[in-house]
């Protein structure tokens, strides 16, 4: 089912475009600590506001053209004409653990010290941002997928079991997700955040607390369309004959009901994601997102909400905007792309 | 379908007793509270902190806190917000029209713009029509809201035809009463595109998808094989009934017009009620939030009814009397 | 590039005329003109010492802080309801905010009784209410019997009171009031003489029937609150702007015996988002604006097109400080709230001093704030001209002096650079800061940056306010705090944080006794301080008191950005003071 699903995407220009460009973006994310020349937290006093620099064909090698502050007042850089330093490959960098796990002590490419290599320029403490960037999309590529496993999950089991039992079970599952949904979904979420912050002081645990909260927002949604088609499937024949056989209702529910509700889940998951990105950028923005010293895409855009970015013209702060619309976008198009793979009639709205 | 309602009405009852508990027991358990702000003053004496406490009933236990709200509350009390120290009812009354405006003009904006190009769309199948518009609002879905709002701001800023914020201009109240309609409609004018052409982006996507199906369904082209003239079908059988479905999501609208938009009217200094139960949320003032809470979640229940009566009344197989 | 009638709404409103031309309706029709009575000056008017000026012009300014939550005197904690309440409500002096002097207000002028505690106000005769209703001791007497009262808690009542005990205030007669101290007081003339007074004739009413704190609430109609001050409420909208007109009765006039102000119209707009009206006031649509330093560069590209400058008003009065909770006790479970041998070295000053030289306060300001800051060392910023300090222990960055003072207090590195102190212990700690304020997160990740460096390892937490709050106030379960105060003014307001008692004393709070020979002498400075009227003995005690806070470092202060305003060129009369609002001698503007 899933190797023909994805054979069918690839058939289709627009799928195979998009599943390829994701692909390459979860690549990125996975190999950040690799592929960014900087860690997120490596700041340059004397570099910020940094334009990109400009990257060359020098003496035989790519080099980067160092630059002048001009003007400190209005962080104008200049290039030095005739000035470089030499782009180097698999250099040496502080020891860090890959997952957590490998020792690695070496960076794909990078520049030699003082100078600095900004891909896409530096923030108001002359962070990189190419690097940042790439450390961002961590969060902000794995917060839906993470949401929609959560989601998915909780809603299966609350959604199959309350179809397939009926009776009191049902109802006061029913009764829960009405509760949650009756509730105006900001501020359920700021509730949330408030009470449970204290619980999450890390940086990175508050990841894992908007992850939570959104997804507590969520499954209520999936597991009345799970409860409702598991009704639908429960007095299919297929499913008297596997009680006959003497199964028991979870591998009833998992060998059986799954399956069938699979093209559902795939297209709400596709369709969804994108929920989740916004979400977190629309959190961090209002200031009870991802935190400090952390970072996301939606962090890095809501630190730039600013006029000067704008009249100075620093407008590589804004790739992190750029990001969240270019994902966005392919979540969409991948989505409404599945979407008419697997049920054509179904219509799923985003 | 009386029977039906009245069950439906009756069961919010239960609903928002457990709403209201969850979220008091929320904004209870979140750390600190209104004091807070009082607290890191440097001027402020212990003993004013803890009088403060005794005269909010911050000191009792929270189920005591809770039955004296809910007590209030069933009587129409709202109480009273404890930094502006007015009712809240008249504190949300004064935001109240404010977001209704803009609700308003947002949805009719939505549907004004996605009927047509949805429409459009469908009949023009394929065609570089179909495509621009099915790329512009994958676009309009794909961009934070916020980030659009300062983007208007800017956009106001430098090309100077619109209000960079705000309700209503500084002379507002001095010009003639014509004057003072058209200011109003001049500053909802940018707010109100930022805030619905997500909206319409969707509602784009949905007509057009309705639009195909009745296009292709039996009985359209039996029409059309019968000789009926293409504007008649169009616009007696296949426009018709490519919107009924959509007139369900006023159903959905209605329970969105009150809720404001906070990151929006934040960025476009639109003082509307979301900023305002937003900044009670964020200084725990207690009975404000609480009542944006019933307020929200009465309106989210009563929109999915008329949701649902909508869908009745749109599609006669759906029946809720049994 | 003049028109004939050179209003700022002019170019606010090209939009509108345009498209309403094009639509053919009359919609701006002339404004209707403001009509202004001129009642008799009162007997005892104040003159200004400016030229006269003429009639007209509206003056807009806007407030970040989203517009005032009340209108009552008692009920007001933040500083946009203070700022609208004390701008109708006159003390009985005022402060000339250029010199720093105490100027009579509502009183003409004032005794000192030779025991240092009575104080006899005359006030002017004449002066009325926006009301017409006349202006009298029995207005004083009535404000602070409100204060007092039980059924009204209030700030004030302990801002107005010496260990518990009230000021006995006394009617002598309609215009003479007496004050007595329980004891020698200060900063009286400054905090007290400058206290709003109540209209007794608008809120007796509501003492009475025991309302008073639900009066004067943004519902209540404009005209019931009545004034004294430059101006009056002619009409609030909640969340968008409030409008002054001149109050008809207003006790200053010009050298020509026109009534102040000269303006037709104040007009306050509220905003929660800097950036819509930093665009308004860059195009030209408002007279003032706060620039903050990293905009200042573009908003200037703007002065010669929309007539404004933008100035420089030097280091702000915000002060930013870091802290070690230096606590030794324990909570309930018996734990204590620090690691114990943390606890050593935070109590260590050569710990505290090296961490000092080991932030890059410098490089901050360049680079976070285009070189638009101020290093601190002190508790006070240069904003406060009148107490401020310039001499004290310094702390510039150097990484090597910083290492210095470590190796002297017994801490070592490893061969990876990481700092660990004689017991072995690696040398980490968690920063806390709540999250609200841009800047001060930059400080806190430069911060990390910087100790890193020592070797020291700094983990940043970001909390919401209330949990902050509770941290550093309650729990007192945290390691390392950073806030920003707004400080300036007497230092009275800081006695509890610099008491050993006090509440505020951050990094040991609520002590019984000094816990160090120098927090008590910080104590009996305090003290002396408050129990003096004279200014240089005061300024003494308090300079003593800076130089000890910069020696020990119990706070570890770090910067403060400079503060810029942008106002329009068209104003005469515009004094911008190093600190406080510009618009504290308003009535005095005119066009030019």
């Amino acid at each position: 089912m899933t190797s023909d699903l994805l054979h069918q995407i690839l058939r289709r220009r627009a799928g195979a475009f998009c599943l390829v460009a994701l692909i390459l973006f979860y690549v990125a994310a996975f190999f950040a600590p690799l592929l960014a020349p900087y860690a997120t937290s490596d700041q340059d006093l004397t570099k910020t506001y940094h334009p990109p620099t400009g990257v060359v064909w020098h003496e035989g090698q790519l080099a980067v053209r160092l630059y002048k502050l001009v003007d400190p007042t209005c962080a104008k850089y200049e290039a030095e004409p005739g000035q470089f330093a030499p782009i180097h490959f698999w250099v040496k960098a502080p020891t860090y653990h890959f997952l957590g796990l490998i020792p690695v002590s070496h960076r794909l490419f990078g520049v030699e010290a003082p100078a600095r290599l900004y891909l896409l320029g530096s923030d108001e403490t002359g962070r990189d941002v190419f690097s940042r960037l790439l450390y961002g999309s961590r969060v902000s590529l794995t917060i839906g997928l993470i949401g929609i496993l959560i989601t998915t999950v909780i809603g299966l089991t609350v959604g199959g079991l309350a179809g397939y039992f009926g009776g009191v079970f049902d109802s006061v599952a029913m009764r829960g997700t009405e509760l949650i949904m009756a509730i105006p979904g900001l501020y359920l979420i700021i509730a949330l955040r408030a009470a449970l912050a204290k619980y999450f002081d890390d940086s990175d645990q508050i990841f894992i607390l908007i992850v939570v909260i959104l997804s507590f927002i969520g499954w209520a949604g999936t597991a009345r369309v799970i409860r409702g088609l598991t009704l639908s499937l429960r007095n299919r024949p297929f499913i008297y004959a596997a009680e006959a056989l003497g199964q028991g209702p979870v591998t009833i529910l998992w060998k059986h009901l799954f399956p069938n509700l699979f093209s559902y889940l795939i297209v709400t998951s596709m369709l969804s994601i994108p929920g989740y990105i916004l979400g977190e950028a629309a959190l961090s923005f209002l200031g009870i997102g991802i935190q400090e010293p952390s970072t996301s895409w939606g962090l890095m855009l809501s630190q730039v909400q600013d006029l000067k970015v704008f009249m100075l013209n620093f407008w590589w702060l804004l790739t992190p905007g750029l990001a969240i619309f270019i994902t966005v976008i392919l979540f969409n198009v991948l989505g409404d792309v599945v979407r008419d793979i697997v049920d054509p009639k179904l219509k799923t709205q985003v | 379908m009386k029977t039906y309602i009245l069950r439906r009405l009756l069961l919010m009852i239960p609903m928002l007793l457990g709403v209201s508990l969850l979220v008091f027991v929320l904004v209870y358990i979140s750390p600190g509270n209104y004091l807070d702000v009082l607290k890191a003053q440097r001027d402020i004496p212990a003993e004013f902190i803890a009088k403060k406490e005794r005269e909010l009933g911050l000191d009792r236990p929270w189920y005591m806190q809770y039955v004296s709200w809910l007590g209030r509350t069933v009587r129409g009390d709202f109480g009273e917000s404890w930094s502006y120290r007015i009712p809240v009812i008249e504190l949300l009354a004064q935001r109240a029209p404010a977001t209704l405006a803009l609700s308003l003009t947002s949805l009719v904006f939505a549907w004004a713009i996605a009927v047509p190009l949805g429409v459009f769309a469908a009949v023009y199948r394929n065609s570089i029509f179909d495509k621009l518009s099915a790329l512009s609002a994958y676009a309009a879905l794909s961009i934070p809201e916020f980030f659009l709002a300062l983007l208007a701001v800017i956009f106001a800023s430098q090309w100077g035809g619109f209000p960079t914020g705000g309700l209503s201009a500084i002379d507002h109240d001095y010009l003639s009463p014509v004057g003072q309609l058209w200011d109003y409609v001049h500053h909802l004018i940018l707010p109100t595109i930022v805030l619905g052409i997500g909206g319409a982006a969707g509602l784009m996507r949905v007509m057009r998808t309705n639009m195909l199906d009745v296009i292709q369904s039996d009985y359209v082209m039996t029409a059309r094989a019968k000789g009926v003239p293409g504007n008649v079908i169009m616009f007696r059988h296949v426009l018709r009934n490519a919107i009924n479905p959509l007139v369900t999501s006023l159903g959905f609208a209605f329970s969105g017009l009150l809720s404001g938009a906070v990151l929006v009217e934040n960025v476009m200094n639109y003082p509307g009620l979301g900023q305002l139960i937003f900044q009670a949320f964020m200084r725990k003032d207690r009975d404000v939030v609480m009542a944006a809470v019933i307020i929200g979640s009465s309106m989210l229940i009563i929109g999915n009814l008329i949701a649902d009566i909508l869908l009745a009344w749109v599609d006669p197989r759906i029946r809720y009397d049994k | 590039m003049l028109s004939l009638r050179p209003t700022v709404l002019n170019s606010l409103f090209r939009g509108v005329a345009i498209t309403l031309a094009a639509l053919l309706i009359p919609a701006c029709a002339p404004r209707q003109k403001l009509k202004r009575e001129f009642p008799p000056l009162p007997k005892d008017v104040d003159i200004t010492t400016k030229p006269p000026g003429r009639y007209g012009g509206i003056y807009i300014s806007v407030d970040p802080g989203g517009g005032p939550n009340t209108f009552n005197y008692l009920v007001a904690e933040d500083a946009t309801s203070m700022g609208a309440i004390s701008t109708v409500l006159e003390g009985l002096v005022r402060r000339n905010a250029m010199t720093e002097e105490i100027i009579p207000g509502l009183a003409k002028s004032w005794e000192i009784g030779p025991d240092n505690k009575t104080y006899t106000f005359h006030l002017r005769e004449g002066v009325k209410w926006s009301d017409g209703a006349p202006f009298s001791a029995d207005d004083v007497v009535f404000t602070y019997a409100c204060i007092y009262d039980e059924r009204f808690p209030n700030r004030h009542a302990s801002d107005y009171s010496i260990d518990g005990k009230p000021f006995k205030v006394e009617k002598i007669d309609d215009l003479t009031v007496r004050f007595i101290t329980p004891d020698i007081y200060a900063p009286f003339l400054e905090m007290v003489g400058g206290g709003s007074i109540l209209p007794k004739h608008a809120l007796q009413k509501f003492v009475d029937n025991g309302t008073l704190m639900k009066a004067w609430n943004i519902g209540t109609h404009p005209r019931e609150i009545v004034s004294t001050g430059m101006f009056r409420i002619a009409s609030f909208k909640p969340g968008e702007r409030l409008v002054y007109e001149p109050n008809p009765h207003y006790w200053r006039a010009d050298s020509a015996g026109q009534r102040l102000p000269y303006l037709d119209l104040s007009i306050t707009k509220f905003v929660r988002d800097q950036n819509a009206s930093l665009a308004a006031f860059a195009t030209g649509q408002s007279d003032s604006e706060n620039v903050s330093p990293a905009d200042v560069e573009w908003v200037r590209r703007g002065e010669k097109a929309h007539n404004y400058t933008v100035h420089e008003r030097g280091p702000s009065t915000v002060c930013n400080f870091l802290w070690f909770n230096q606590n030794p006790e324990k909570d309930k479970s018996g734990k204590p709230f620090v690691e114990p041998y943390k606890l050593k070295w935070f109590q260590d000053v050569r710990f505290r001093q090296a961490v000092s030289y080991g932030i890059n306060r410098e490089g901050i300001i360049k680079g976070v704030l285009f070189g638009r800051g101020t290093p601190l060392w002190g508790p006070e910023t240069p904003a406060n001209t009148k107490w401020f300090n310039p001499d004290l222990q310094k702390y510039p960055y150097s990484p090597e002096q910083a290492r210095e003072l470590l190796k002297q207090a017994g801490f070592r590195w490893n061969e990876a650079g990481e700092l660990f102190d004689s017991a072995g212990n690696r040398v980490s700690f968690s920063l806390n800061t709540n999250q609200e304020n841009p800047i001060r997160q930059h400080m806190a990740t430069v911060f990390k940056e910087n100790m890193k460096d020592l070797g020291i390892e700094v983990k940043l937490q970001l909390l919401d306010f209330g949990t902050f709050v509770k941290k550093i106030g309650e729990s007192y379960d945290y390691e390392c705090g950073m806030l920003g105060l707004t400080g300036g003014g007497d230092p009275v307001g800081g006695m509890s944080v610099y008491l050993s008692s006090g509440r505020m004393h951050e990094w040991y709070p609520n002590q019984k006794k000094p816990a160090t020979a120098w927090e008590a002498r910080i104590d009996e400075l305090m003290m002396k301080q408050l129990k003096t009227l004279n200014l240089a003995e005061r300024k003494k005690y308090w300079f003593e008191v800076q130089r000890i806070m910069s020696e020990q470092l119990p706070f570890i202060y770090l910067i403060t950005p400079n503060s810029y305003e942008g106002v329009k060129d068209r104003w005469e009369n515009v004094e911008i003071p190093k600190a406080g609002g510009i618009t504290w001698n308003l009535d005095e503007y005119y066009l030019k």
